[in-house]
């Protein structure tokens, strides 16, 4: 199999090299872009299949980059930020980024979110739609029989919070805005009613989750919405 | 000493005028004797009704009724025959005294009036020329000090007096100033009646005190100090209270041009601490991430592993004190939105490195949900999680539950370490800058309490601390539960 390619976009110096490190360790091929011009160049020249891009550059919004990006690429892109830009976040993610790390982060943070990404762009990608069904811990969903069964027991449901579930699971893992979230399952307009989303959010935990307020799969991202986390590999 | 410019023209009304009357007849006698030589005596008697105008013209209405009644008076005696006598030979000379009398009185009140209005009329124009210096100059006036300028050299002569213009500080207090009496003034800004000389409050003090009223509130005192006792009359009385108004809506424009300039200050002041703050976040943030990024990549040795623990711990002290820098800041803006508790509990123990240590969560999950700002709230809890981390040992058991009490929710987090040191006052940990036991080897400022009591009071709630028994320290957040939104609720399916 081919080495991934991957375009970081940093304008330090010091975090471009370990970024390029890191996933150097992780036999990833690494191009490095230190503003927004340089970026878009590489997006285009370089076909990488994963991007890792810093919000603040010096030369143009990271958002824009993004967005242009978008216009022709669907190679995930990871954005780095500050733990107080909340809707800096929900902003990227919703001009088209896939997830986000806040900084500063540790490289098993970082690993395993390209990875997950990587993966998640080969099953879309490649193979087109993956199967109908499914897995994570120890719950199964099949989108197909809109079924959902937890240690081989069947869990009922009620619509929303299937519709609702169903959206995490075709988001294989991305982080999905409440904007997106109630669009999605509720329609455009309850797109501004965040507590929709947060009450069937606790009721999905608690039907699904082990430990409701420690949740290991239906993870917050607090005020920007919600992922599913530990997606098994389809095999 | 009247100053040339003073507007009282109310000369007081002299008794020496009649003199000049009697004198100015005197002098007609004398000039009508030696006209009587060419002239005939009908001629004469028109002399004495030009006396009578003039006087009445020149000294006023008495004057000229007295000059009448001397002129008749001494044509009777000194010419009519037989002369040197008030007796008349003629009886028709009678007739000629009547109508004397009465064009000359005529004439002399018909005068008189038309002086008065002149009179009237110049001082008129001099109250319409002075009310408009004093609108001009205090329209030009930035700031109060003008204003009391204004009032001290212009209007006080004006009046024939001393004014001066008494401003409350920002208590609402007058200063006493060596000038008159500051409880008058105070007694006059607050209830916004006027007191002293010529009012109904205090007649017999010196000076007058006159509120400052604008449609708010009273801004000020005018203190007016004249040298006469005389009371104003109406037009001066008008002009003054004009006076007042302007003064009163001098001062108040003034006030709002100060609060504008603050306003605009603070504004100012705000946008640089935040783009500071942004900058020391983005400055001191980046920094740390190539530590902790490149320590990272040194492998899973011990040196590795500690650089990253206090790379982690430098950030969240760094959190802290841009979150304290930024809630210092005046008129904090909460961003709040209905959130589930637990899931708020959660995110904060996912962010937080608890170790081995169990961790037992009880929130009913039918707790309504309630309104935060989620990224401070999750600061508090954060810090409590980051206490107890810091606090009790690895195998520690933490206890998050959470309940209904009334109208407030309840949320409480203890563990069974140690609790807090003997002897000092657990509610004073929340005290900026307070730590359990002095130099401890645990890191930290006693910031983080002293920021997340900060939070949970802008949310109107409280937290205290306590010791728990047997052993352990227990924190207890208590927040206003309120009515969340409703939500349609879908069809069963």
């Amino acid at each position: 199999m081919n080495k991934p390619r991957i375009l970081v976009v940093e304008d330090e110096a010091d975090i471009r090299r370990f970024l390029r490190l890191a996933l150097e360790h992780e036999e990833m091929t690494v191009f490095e872009a230190g503003d927004a011009l340089r970026a878009r160049i590489d997006a285009a020249s370089r076909q990488p299949d994963l991007i890792v891009l810093d919000l603040g550059l010096p030369d143009d919004d990271g958002k824009a980059v993004i967005r242009d990006v978008r216009g022709w690429s669907s190679a995930p892109i990871i954005v780095l930020s500050a733990r107080d830009r909340e809707s800096e976040k929900v902003a990227a993610l919703e001009a088209g980024a896939d997830d986000y790390l806040a900084k500063p982060f540790g490289v098993p943070e970082l690993v395993a979110r390209v990875r997950a990404q990587l993966r998640r762009a080969n099953l879309t990608g490649d193979r087109g739609q993956a199967s109908a069904s499914v897995r994570f811990g120890d719950i199964e969903v099949n989108l197909a029989t809109h079924e959902v069964h937890r240690r081989g027991d069947i869990v009922h449901l009620t619509p929303i919070e299937f519709r609702l579930l169903a959206a995490l699971v075709r988001g294989q893992g991305r982080v999905l805005t409440y904007r997106q979230l109630l669009t999605d399952v509720w329609g455009p307009g309850y797109a501004t009613r965040a507590h929709y989303v947060r009450v069937y959010m606790a009721n999905l935990r608690q039907k699904l989750e082990e430990q409701p307020a420690q949740p290991r799969h239906l993870v917050t991202e607090l005020q920007v919405g919600y992922r599913l986390a530990g997606i098994a590999e389809s095999s | 000493m009247i100053s040339h410019s003073a507007l009282v023209p109310l000369r007081p009304f002299r008794y020496r005028v009649l003199v000049y009357a009697t004198a100015a007849c005197a002098t007609t006698t004398g000039v009508a004797a030696l006209l009587l030589r060419v002239f005939d005596l009908s001629n004469v008697v028109m002399l004495f009704l030009l006396t009578v105008m003039l006087v009445a013209l020149r000294w006023g209405r008495a004057a000229g009724a007295l000059a009448a009644v001397v002129a008749v008076g001494s044509f009777d005696f000194f010419f009519v025959p037989p002369v040197w006598s008030f007796h008349v030979s003629d009886t028709q000379y009678l007739f000629t005294f009547f109508l004397m009398l009465v064009v000359a009185l005529v004439t002399g009140q018909l005068a008189a009036r038309l002086r008065a209005e002149a009179v009237s009329a110049a001082a008129g124009e001099r109250r319409a020329n002075a009310l408009a210096q004093v609108a001009t100059d205090l329209s030009v006036a930035v700031r109060d000090e003008d204003i009391a300028e204004v009032c001290t050299s212009r209007i006080g002569p004006l009046f024939d007096g001393k004014a001066s213009l008494l401003l409350p500080d920002r208590d609402d207090r007058i200063a006493p100033d060596g000038y008159g009496n500051s409880g008058i003034a105070q007694w006059v800004l607050e209830m916004g009646q006027p007191a002293g000389h010529g009012t109904a409050t205090l007649p017999a003090h010196g000076a007058t005190y006159l509120p400052l009223v604008t449609p708010l509130r009273t801004r000020g005192v005018l203190m007016l100090e004249r040298s006469s006792t005389q009371a104003l009359d109406a037009d001066l009385a008008g002009l003054l209270r004009a006076f007042q108004s302007l003064i009163a809506l001098a001062i108040e424009r003034v006030h709002f041009v100060e609060v504008a300039h603050e306003a605009q200050l603070r504004m100012e002041g705000e946008r640089l601490r935040n783009a500071l703050l942004s900058a020391v976040s983005h400055d001191l943030r980046t920094p740390l991430t190539a530590i902790r990024g490149m320590a990272g990549m040194l492998g899973e040795g011990d040196v590795a592993q500690a650089i990253v623990i206090q790379a982690d711990r430098m950030q969240r002290q760094i959190v802290n004190l841009l979150d304290a820098a930024r809630l210092q800041g005046e008129g904090v803006r909460l961003d709040l939105q209905w959130h589930a508790l637990d899931e708020l509990v959660g995110a904060a123990l996912a962010a937080t490195g608890l170790g081995r240590r169990q961790i037992v969560v009880d929130i009913p999950p039918d707790m309504p949900l309630v309104q935060l700002d989620a990224i401070l709230f999750e600061r508090v809890l954060a810090n409590l999680f980051d206490n107890a981390a810091k606090y009790t040992p690895d195998d520690a058991t933490l206890y998050v539950c959470a309940e209904l009490a009334g109208a407030n929710l309840v949320l409480r987090i203890e563990d069974d370490g140690p609790g807090f040191p003997a002897g000092i006052d657990v509610n004073a940990l929340f005290a900026e800058f307070a730590r359990g036991t002095r130099e401890s080897a645990v890191p930290g400022v006693g910031l983080g309490l002293a920021l997340s009591r900060r939070i949970v009071e802008a949310h109107g709630g409280s937290i205290s601390a306590s010791r728990r028994e047997p052993h352990g320290a227990c924190f207890e957040v208590i927040l206003a539960a309120e009515e969340p939104p409703t939500i349609d609720l879908e069809e069963p399916a």
